[in-house]
């Protein structure tokens, strides 16, 4: 410690006697450099003084100057006042001598005061010159100077830094030198500590472990004991724990029952909730819906009517034309069958006037008028009111016929009390029409025409009877192309059909017999009284259109009744007639050409009279000639 | 971009693009050039400085870009923008470095405050003003600049200022000024004037100090003394602009053959300023009379420092400054160097001192005082604990003076400087007294 402060104290004293030398250097340079300026500055002062003095010198000179001219100006003037009292030329001139004399005194007086002063001033210029010099060279000392002392200090400054580095160094040097011995005394007594301690940590740590050996050794059966007791403990805890685990799971998985029901009921409910909300909500939009459909239908109804009714006048509208155009179209037929009828009737007397002439003048036979049935029934274009009135137009029908081609025989009125009786044969045979005649015309028809198919026989033959007869008869119908309606029909026709067969076979005789037997048909004339009854049905229902269709027609016209009329009237010439117009057509030829023989002889004849005559005039002429 | 370019150039000339296939074989192109490197490619931001730079009048989104992009800039724009664009703009730094450096060889910037900024537009009003020639050129050249460096400028140092140019017919007013003077004084006045500093000054919102010197550098033969003088109308336009510039601290008329009638003028506008410390009218032919006006500034203003040295002070004049300091308590140092106080004079402010706590700094070298003024000052310094440093040298002391000092030393502990060269003193008294001076300055030191 001595050591370190004692080099401290060595330290700070070089410190300071470093920076007193530098200071006193600073100084000294510093002074070196300002003892110019005050020299300068002493030079310049000592200068204004001594300007001062020779200023208060010159102007004293120049006073005593002036005042010495003063004095001579009086004299000269003086001299001039009284030089006017003289009169004398010479004492005049003398005058004037001494005035010039003083005059040229005066003038050298001053003129050496000029010269005094312009060698002052020339002395001064030179000194103002001199004086700049100086202070130029003593600027540039200046300068010099303080350059010296820049560059003097930072040397010393140098060499300073330089000792005090080499001096700081040396001095750490000794310092680390001593330290590191220091320091390795030291480790070395730490580094032997240290060995002696570990040697005895050793032995200690031997004791220990023996020591700890045995205490092991005995913990160690202690523990042993204690576990095994333990042990025992444990396992009677431990089952009495199971149990009351096994309890209180119980416990917990009953209340996890509970819950879990509830849970479920819970869901269960929640889901019905839903369920019903969305039951509403479907209620709701098909309510919606229907209310929509009801709406739209009950529109679509209306147009519907609408069309309907529009429809409805169309329809009556086009019944009305219909009826118009019927009955236009009756106007004109009946004007058609008229002229035709005229017509025909003209050349049907032509016809009977040319055979009348064959008759009479050809073959001289007597000509016998022939019947002429139109004659009779002038307009065939009448009401046939009574035919209406006939159920079976057919009948009527060939009642008609048979009035047309009745010829001469007045049949009329037989006729319509056949057709009479036939009416109310057929209003008999339809009042009597049984359900007997109905089942047996149906048993008929199942048996016999084997309409029906086999494969529905044998579905049907499980059934009842009467059942099975129903079926039969529906199916057999339908075969046919019958509605149920129909049947009656069928029956009526089937024992007309027998009645007429019996009436053609056997005439009157069988018309009585039974009708129980009379019913059963034979059954090969069945199928051909079905033929028939078919075709007639057809016919009736077409007629039943025909009437359906022109319920308002006044007049009801039949093809096949004209058919007959105009026949008999194009057959008013007989075949035999015909062969005789042959006949007679073919003389008459022969008659022809012998006459066209004799015309034309006639035209010779002619002629050669003529020739004849013209020879004779020309034998007169050339006779008179 | 450049690198990009090269790279293209290097390439055969043939394998021009044709097509996306192509361009994309050039791409690989460049990248297998030993010679690319992404590196030398620059940033987008770099080049946008660049052209940035390249373009600075015509931008102006200088402030929104970071330092280290101000700085980018800075290295680059040429200095010789016009200063319109830039004075308001760049910040001081790199740019005005090397504007400075551009301009004049010595750049000092540590007298400039560290302000590279400052110290151009200083020197560039500087050297305006200097170069103004009243009558020629236009007031308008310098007002110009004002709006540019007002915020910058806080000293202007003046070292010349130009007389009106004469014209040929002078040489017969100047046989008239033979004839006579006073004519020729009220004739030639207004064409004498030097720079009207009125326009300037109140317009310089920064100005801290002002130095002007009345006279012409290297006038060679064309001497004239008007040249070296500040005349009447100078003075009052002078006065009137320092009473404008209310920042001023401190002015500085040196070597301007300023008289008693002109300091008068300034100081009556000079008084009450708001902020003037320093005031240095040191080589003028300041008389009594204007030590008197001085004065008075001294008990009407806040001023530290008073330099008149080498001026033609008497003792009349010291008395009164004598009388201010015994009053004042903010004058921190007095320079009353190569003046003619005598005695009396010497005597009176050593008399004043024994009231006056704060002056810190005398200087009466080259003043003719003698023995009886230092055996005063002896007395202050024996009592005074203030005076730092006191100088006297270049006066006849004496022995007795020596003496008194000497003793006076011994009991003082605060003066650091005293000079008593060339003042006749032994040199024993003199060592003994750098001793004493030697031991304040450790003392100072250590404090």
């Amino acid at each position: 410690m001595d050591e370190a402060s004692s080099s401290k104290t060595m330290n700070s004293s070089i410190s300071e006697m470093s920076t007193q030398r530098m200071i006193s250097m600073q100084r000294d340079l510093t002074a070196a450099v300002t003892n110019i300026q005050t020299a300068a500055d002493a030079r310049e002062s000592t200068r204004r003084k001594e300007l001062q003095e020779a200023r208060q010198r010159r102007l004293e000179l120049l006073e005593d100057n002036a005042r010495s001219s003063q004095n001579k100006a009086e004299e000269i003037f003086e001299a001039l006042s009284s030089m006017k009292e003289k009169v004398i030329p010479q004492e005049l001139q003398e005058a004037l001598n001494t005035q010039q004399n003083i005059c040229t005194l005066v003038l050298e007086d001053k003129d050496k005061l000029i010269n005094d002063l312009q060698k002052e001033l020339k002395v001064s210029d030179d000194r103002f010159v001199k004086d700049l010099r100086r202070m130029a060279e003593e600027l540039d000392l200046m300068k010099e100077r303080m350059e010296d002392q820049i560059k003097t200090l930072t040397e010393a400054y140098r060499e300073e830094m330089s000792g005090v580095e080499r001096f700081c160094l040396q001095e750490i040097e000794v310092l680390v030198t001593k330290d590191k011995s220091e320091w390795e005394n030291h480790m070395k007594e730490l580094w032997d500590q240290e060995l002696e301690r570990l040697e005895q940590r050793k032995e200690k740590v031997g004791e220990y472990e023996t020591k700890i050996h045995h205490l092991m050794l005995d913990n160690m059966d202690k523990e042993s004991i204690i576990k095994i007791e333990q042990d025992a403990n444990f396992q009677a805890l431990d089952v009495e724990n199971q149990k009351m685990k096994a309890s209180t799971m119980l416990m917990n998985l009953q209340q996890i029952k509970q819950k879990n029901n509830v849970d479920v009921h819970n869901f269960n409910l929640s889901q019905m909730y839903e369920r019903i909300s969305s039951l509403q909500m479907e209620i709701k939009k098909l309510v919606t819906k229907f209310s929509n459909q009801a709406k739209y239908l009950r529109d679509t109804s209306h147009h519907l009517k609408k069309d309907y009714k529009r429809i409805l006048e169309q329809h009556e509208r086009v019944q009305k034309k219909i009826k118009h155009f019927a009955v236009a179209d009756a106007g004109r037929f009946k004007e058609m069958w008229r002229m035709v009828e005229a017509e025909v009737t003209l050349l049907v007397e032509k016809a009977l006037a040319i055979d009348s002439e064959i008759c009479v003048k050809h073959l001289g036979l007597a000509w016998d008028q022939p019947v002429l049935p139109f004659r009779e029934l002038p307009g065939s274009i009448r009401p046939k009111q009574q035919t209406n009135t006939d159920l079976h137009p057919q009948l009527a029908q060939t009642q008609q016929a048979l009035q047309c081609s009745g010829g001469a025989e007045d049949t009329s009125d037989g006729a319509s009390s056949e057709a009479e009786t036939t009416a109310g044969d057929q209003e008999g045979s339809d009042a009597g029409l049984e359900e007997e005649t109905l089942v047996a015309v149906s048993h008929l028809l199942c048996d016999a025409t084997g309409l029906i198919q086999e494969s529905l026989l044998m579905l049907l033959s499980p059934l009842e009877e009467d059942v099975q007869m129903a079926m039969k008869l529906g199916s057999s119908l339908y075969a046919l192309g019958l509605a149920d309606k129909d049947f009656p029909k069928l029956a009526h026709f089937l024992l007309k059909y027998r009645q007429e067969q019996s009436e053609d076979v056997s005439g009157e005789l069988s018309a009585s017999s039974d009708q129980e037997e009379a019913l059963i048909i034979n059954p090969n004339q069945v199928l051909i009284a079905l033929k028939g009854f078919l075709q007639q049905h057809k016919g009736s229902r077409e007629n039943s259109d025909q009437s359906q269709s022109s319920v308002l027609q006044t007049e009801l016209r039949d093809s096949s009744a004209d058919r007959v009329y105009w026949e008999s009237l194009s057959n008013i010439i007989t075949e035999d007639k015909v062969r005789l117009w042959e006949a007679a057509e073919e003389s008459l030829q022969q008659h022809l050409v012998v006459l066209t023989e004799i015309s034309e002889l006639d035209i010779e004849k002619e002629s050669l009279e003529q020739e004849n005559t013209e020879l004779r005039l020309l034998l007169q002429q050339s006779l008179s000639l | 971009m450049a690198p990009a370019l090269s790279a293209r150039e290097k390439e055969p000339p043939g394998s021009g693009p044709k097509g996306p296939d192509d361009c994309r074989r050039l791409r690989r192109i460049i990248a297998e050039d030993p010679l690319w490197s992404l590196a030398l490619v620059p940033s987008l931001s770099h080049l946008c400085l660049k052209s940035f730079v390249r373009d600075f009048e015509g931008l102006t989104v200088y402030e929104q870009l970071s330092n280290t992009e101000r700085e980018f800039i800075q290295e680059r724009l040429p200095p010789s923008l016009p200063l319109s664009v830039t004075a308001n703009v760049i910040e001081d730094g790199v740019y005005w470095k090397r504007c400075c450096k551009q301009q004049w060889d010595l750049c000092d910037v540590s007298r400039y405050g560290d302000s590279w900024k400052r110290m151009f537009f200083e020197r560039c009003l500087e050297g305006v003003i200097e170069l103004f020639i009243p009558g020629v050129t236009e007031p308008k050249k310098i007002l110009e600049m004002v709006p540019l460096c007002e915020n910058y400028v806080k000293r202007l140092d003046i070292s010349q200022l130009l007389t009106p140019i004469r014209e040929p017919k002078k040489e017969e007013e100047e046989e008239d000024n033979v004839l006579g003077l006073e004519n020729d004084d009220e004739y030639d006045g207004p064409q004498m004037n030097h720079f009207d500093f009125s326009i300037l000054l109140e317009k310089l919102i920064c100005l801290e100090e002002l130095h002007v010197a009345y006279r012409v550098k290297q006038c060679g033969l064309n001497y004239e003394g008007r040249m070296f003088e500040m005349n009447y109308k100078d003075c009052v336009s002078l006065a009137k602009a320092l009473k404008s510039c209310k920042t001023l601290k401190l002015l500085r008329l040196h070597q301007s053959n300023i008289d008693d009638m002109k300091v008068q003028i300034l100081v009556k506008q000079l008084l009450g300023h708001p902020s003037l410390k320093e005031l240095d009218f040191s080589h003028n032919v300041i008389g009594d009379v204007g030590a008197g006006a001085v004065a008075k500034l001294l008990t009407k203003s806040k001023l530290e420092v008073l330099n008149m040295c080498d001026n033609e002070i008497t003792d009349p004049g010291a008395k009164a400054i004598a009388q201010a300091l015994s009053k004042n308590s903010t004058l921190v140092s007095l320079n009353l160097r190569l003046n003619r106080l005598g005695d009396e004079g010497g005597r009176a402010i050593a008399e004043a001192l024994m009231n006056n706590i704060t002056l810190r700094h005398l200087h009466l070298g080259a003043n003719e005082v003698t023995g009886p003024t230092a055996i005063a000052l002896a007395k202050v310094i024996a009592q005074n604990n203030t005076l730092k440093s006191i100088n006297l040298s270049c006066n006849n002391l004496g022995e007795d003076g020596g003496k008194a000092l000497e003793e006076a030393m011994s009991h003082n502990t605060s003066v650091t400087e005293c000079d008593i060269r060339l003042s006749e003193v032994d040199e024993q008294i003199v060592s003994s007294i750098n001793q004493v001076v030697w031991t304040n300055q450790g003392l100072g030191q250590k404090g």
